[in-house]
């Protein structure tokens, strides 16, 4: 089942005297990945707040479908997007299994959990390998452990979107690729996923799409091939680049030089 | 023989117009035969008036050689409770004795549970104190040792009346510059003993704080020193400004619980003032 | 141990409690008052009709309701080391008791209850005002630190203005905090206030366990953070103001006693509400029955030997956390 389009319209941000965003649109395509690209302070982050119904736009709107997204319940909301912050906090020393549960807030009707609840978590920890720690609590797992465990809690709310900040941070080379291997699947079933990615190469490897800013502008969007040229991340990042492609058929970017001068 | 009359004749009197008068809050006409009284300045009064085997329990306060206001090898006679509802019941009185100020829960306590409670709250002039005492004479129907009391009392303040001299200003000190000031029991003790209580003249209320300075810019003639059974004085009252002054402030101990109850300890307060200010005199 | 077997031996724990609570006290009684039912001129079943027994629940209403808004408060702050009393809730409804001792309308009954509702209804609208509707913690604990600081001072002022030493030790007396002689008009009132804060903070158990992964996660889950600050305010006022109204000032409750549960049930909020108020309502219930039949002359308040108790819990706590540290 495809999700309905996210789609941010003239969404501008200001903080104090800072502009963070500036009129930013793009309508994203569900079934697909989008990468958020763009040097610090591009307000990537902003923006995905802004999609996932976190922050109010100063002017424009994030629209879900045909509705402006904060026109709809908070549950609504949360069941259809689903959010997987930067920081990754965990408060309590509480069990994986029932970390993975909270993901079914927006869904619980009542007390207790029903049987699709249980399905669900179920599912979603066997889709990011976490089942045998189902016992153990969260805080005593390693870094990448911990970040499968959170994202196994946004995925049990089987959401329509999924909206994550930096995902693959404390993660090794391996499960990187586990991960990246989930959110593709993910999108093949439909959901829509937005990934703020710091990393060109990962989002090389997994963006569909890609939207790039530059310090509250847009500075390309569209497919990932066309937007990400070497005469373009130069525009954004003020950094030249070499491209290429390994044997096997996986395109590799590697930062070469800087360049003196940023082209604005 | 007609004198013998006359005087029986004034005896019933004196027992009907104080309970009439008084309001004795016992029920019925007999005096009640077990009283518990929850307050150490009631027991004073109490184990004057009343025969030992009306009083069922006095205040823990009495068994307290700090806190006491009667013999301890008396108080020790008798059963004492902590002034709560539930051990007062468990011995049945037909009567609970308090001072002025008693847990709101208690007393509602007590109400509920029908037992009669008399509230004397602290006096704070020598006829109110008389007053209490033919009060609670009245109800253990022991009117004629009320009355011994009242005129022991009576004989002492008389006593303690100095010859026509000047009032020497005084203040009574207790710890932390706590003073008495008019109004209270112990400024017309004071009064009475031939001195003048300075606290008005300070400015001070009822019971008030008064700073050193005010002390030593208009100094008393006498200060009683009443910090605590314990016969320590103040360290305050140690204070080199207070020490330049010397010779011209004379301090005294002074029992602090002379200060508190009234009643019996009237006449052991009005023997000590007399005492200090012969003392005075004489230097 | 999980969550339904401690609930189960505390509620047996509760049950032994309460048999002791009856019999104990500086007048132990024996069993035959319980047998002679109904003998009304035996004064011991006086004492525990009208006397012990409703001591005896108004121990266990008050010790859940401050036990239920420790955990949850807590929970809501994300910080094991929160009270109830953080509010300043405990300090308004102080306060409000403190001035009918002081204007001496307190021998009136009911009155000092209603005051001490009155000063806890008062301090919950200045937290609204205060903290307005953002959810920020640090303008909630600023806001509690404030409350808590003018009605502290203003009962300070209080006993100090007080017109003789016997009002100053009144006051004083009472905000010891005691349940000694309390009857039933305290339960018919401690009881529905209770119950309503309990219903309340129950409502939040679901959202006080998504707030475990933050603010903007538990926003993005559906969270409404705003009516969460708001149930968990008025319940833990409601059931703070109740303890406050019949029995003065008693602390640590709230704070000890999620810290043993959690150590038993793990740290999930919803799983620690109600066993810290089956908890809280043991604690207090022994507590009290302790101070009655020790032999001192008179009754140790209860607000200091819950003090007294919370010393030592604490210093416990410190060695077995500096044990956990490298």
């Amino acid at each position: 089942m495809i999700a309905p389009r996210l789609t941010a319209e003239a969404i501008s941000l200001q903080i104090g005297d800072a502009l963070i965003l500036d009129a930013i649109s793009h309508a994203f395509s569900p079934g697909k990945i989008t990468a958020l690209l763009g040097p610090n302070g591009a307000g990537k982050s902003s923006l995905l707040a802004c999609l996932a119904g976190l922050r109010n736009a100063d002017t424009g709107q994030a629209m879900l479908g045909d509705a402006p997204l904060l026109a709809l319940d908070r549950r609504a909301r949360a069941r259809a997007i689903g959010f997987l912050p930067q920081v990754a906090d965990v408060h309590w020393d509480i069990d994986v299994e029932t970390l993975v549960g909270l993901g079914r807030f927006a869904h619980a009707q009542g007390w207790g959990m029903s049987a699709g609840d249980r399905h669900a978590i179920a599912d979603a920890m066997l889709r990011t390998d976490v089942t045998r720690f189902a016992g153990r609590v969260v805080n005593t797992l390693s870094g990448g452990e911990r970040a499968r465990v959170l994202l196994a809690r946004v995925l049990a709310g089987q959401p329509q979107w999924l909206l994550a900040d930096e995902p693959l941070a404390s993660l090794d080379p391996a499960h990187q690729l586990d991960v990246l291997a989930l959110l593709r699947e993910t999108a093949d079933a439909g959901t829509g996923v937005i990934l703020v990615v710091h990393d060109l190469g990962q989002a090389l490897r997994i963006a569909d799409e890609v939207v790039l800013l530059r310090a509250g502008h847009r500075v390309a969007a569209g497919a990932c091939a066309e937007v990400l040229t070497v005469a373009t991340i130069a525009r954004a990042y003020g950094v030249t680049v070499e491209m290429g492609t390994t044997p096997d058929g996986t395109r590799f970017i590697v930062p070469a030089t800087r360049l003196a001068a940023l082209v604005a | 023989m007609a004198r013998r009359w006359v005087l029986l004749a004034l005896g019933m009197v004196g027992v009907a117009v104080p309970i009439s008068v008084a309001g004795a809050p016992a029920p019925g006409r007999l005096p009640p035969a077990r009283i518990v009284s929850i307050n150490p300045c009631i027991d004073a009064i109490l184990l004057e008036v009343a025969d030992d085997r009306q009083i069922a329990a006095i205040s823990h306060y009495s068994q307290d050689p700090q806190a006491t206001s009667i013999p301890l090898d008396r108080a020790r006679r008798f059963k004492a409770t902590s002034g709560t509802a539930e051990e007062v019941m468990a011995l049945a009185p037909r009567l609970v004795i308090s001072g002025g100020h008693v847990a709101p829960a208690t007393a509602a306590a007590l109400q509920r549970l029908r037992i009669p409670l008399l509230q004397l709250p602290v006096p704070t002039t020598v006829s109110e104190s008389i007053a209490q005492i033919r009060e609670i004479a009245a109800v253990t129907g022991h009117v004629d040792r009320g009355e011994a009391l009242v005129a022991r009392i009576g004989a002492a303040l008389a006593a303690a009346r100095p010859p026509h001299s000047r009032p020497i200003p005084a203040l009574i000190w207790q710890s932390g510059g706590l003073v008495p000031g008019s109004g209270t029991l112990a400024s017309e003790l004071l009064e009475r003993a031939g001195f003048h209580n300075l606290s008005a003249d300070y400015g001070l209320k009822q019971w008030d704080v008064l700073p050193l300075e005010y002390l030593i810019a208009r100094a008393p003639r006498l200060v009683l020193s009443a910090s605590g059974t314990n016969g320590r004085r103040d360290p305050q009252l140690a204070h080199p400004a207070l020490m330049r002054l010397g010779r011209q402030i004379a301090i005294r101990p002074f029992s602090f619980r002379l200060l508190q109850c009234g009643g019996p300890t009237i006449i052991a307060a009005m023997a000590r003032l007399s005492a200090v200010r012969r003392s005075l005199a004489a230097s | 141990m999980s969550a339904t077997r401690l609930n189960l031996l505390l509620i047996v724990g509760l049950a032994g409690a309460m048999a002791l609570s009856l019999i104990a006290g500086k007048v132990w009684l024996p069993i035959d008052p319980f047998v002679g039912f109904g003998q009304g001129d035996d004064p011991r079943w006086l004492i525990i009709a009208e006397l012990r027994a409703p001591r005896t629940l108004l121990a266990m209403i008050l010790g859940a309701g401050l036990g239920l808004s420790g955990a949850a408060m807590q929970g809501f702050l994300r910080n094991p080391l929160a009270d109830p009393g953080l509010f300043g809730v405990s300090s308004g409804a102080s306060l409000g008791a403190v001035l009918s001792l002081y204007f001496g309308f307190a021998g009136f009954p009911l009155v000092l209850p209603a005051f001490a509702l009155l000063g806890a209804v008062m301090t919950m609208l200045a937290l609204a005002l205060l903290a307005g509707r953002s959810g920020s913690l640090i303008l909630f604990a600023l806001a509690g630190i404030i409350l808590s600081s003018v009605t502290g001072s203003m009962t300070a002022l209080a006993i100090s203005l007080a017109p003789t030493p016997f009002a100053v030790s009144e006051i004083i007396t009472w905000l010891m905090g005691a349940l000694t002689d309390r009857s039933w008009n305290d339960v018919w009132l401690a009881l529905p206030l209770t119950l309503l804060g309990a219903g309340l903070i129950a409502l939040t158990a679901r959202a006080l366990d998504v707030l475990t992964l933050g603010e903007p996660a538990a926003r993005s889950m559906g969270v409404d953070l705003a009516r969460m600050q708001w149930l968990v305010i008025v319940g833990v006022g409601l059931c703070v103001g109740a303890a406050v109204a019949s029995a003065g000032v008693i602390g640590f409750v709230g704070l000890m006693v999620p810290h043993m549960v959690r150590r038993v049930v793990g740290g999930r909020p919803s799983a620690t509400l109600l066993p810290s108020a089956l908890g809280g309502a043991l604690l207090l219930l022994l507590a009290d029955t302790l101070v009655r039949a020790l032999p001192t002359v008179s009754e140790l308040r209860l607000g200091i030997a819950m003090s007294m108790l919370g010393g030592p819990f604490f210093l416990w706590l410190l060695f077995s956390l500096r044990r956990q540290l490298p």
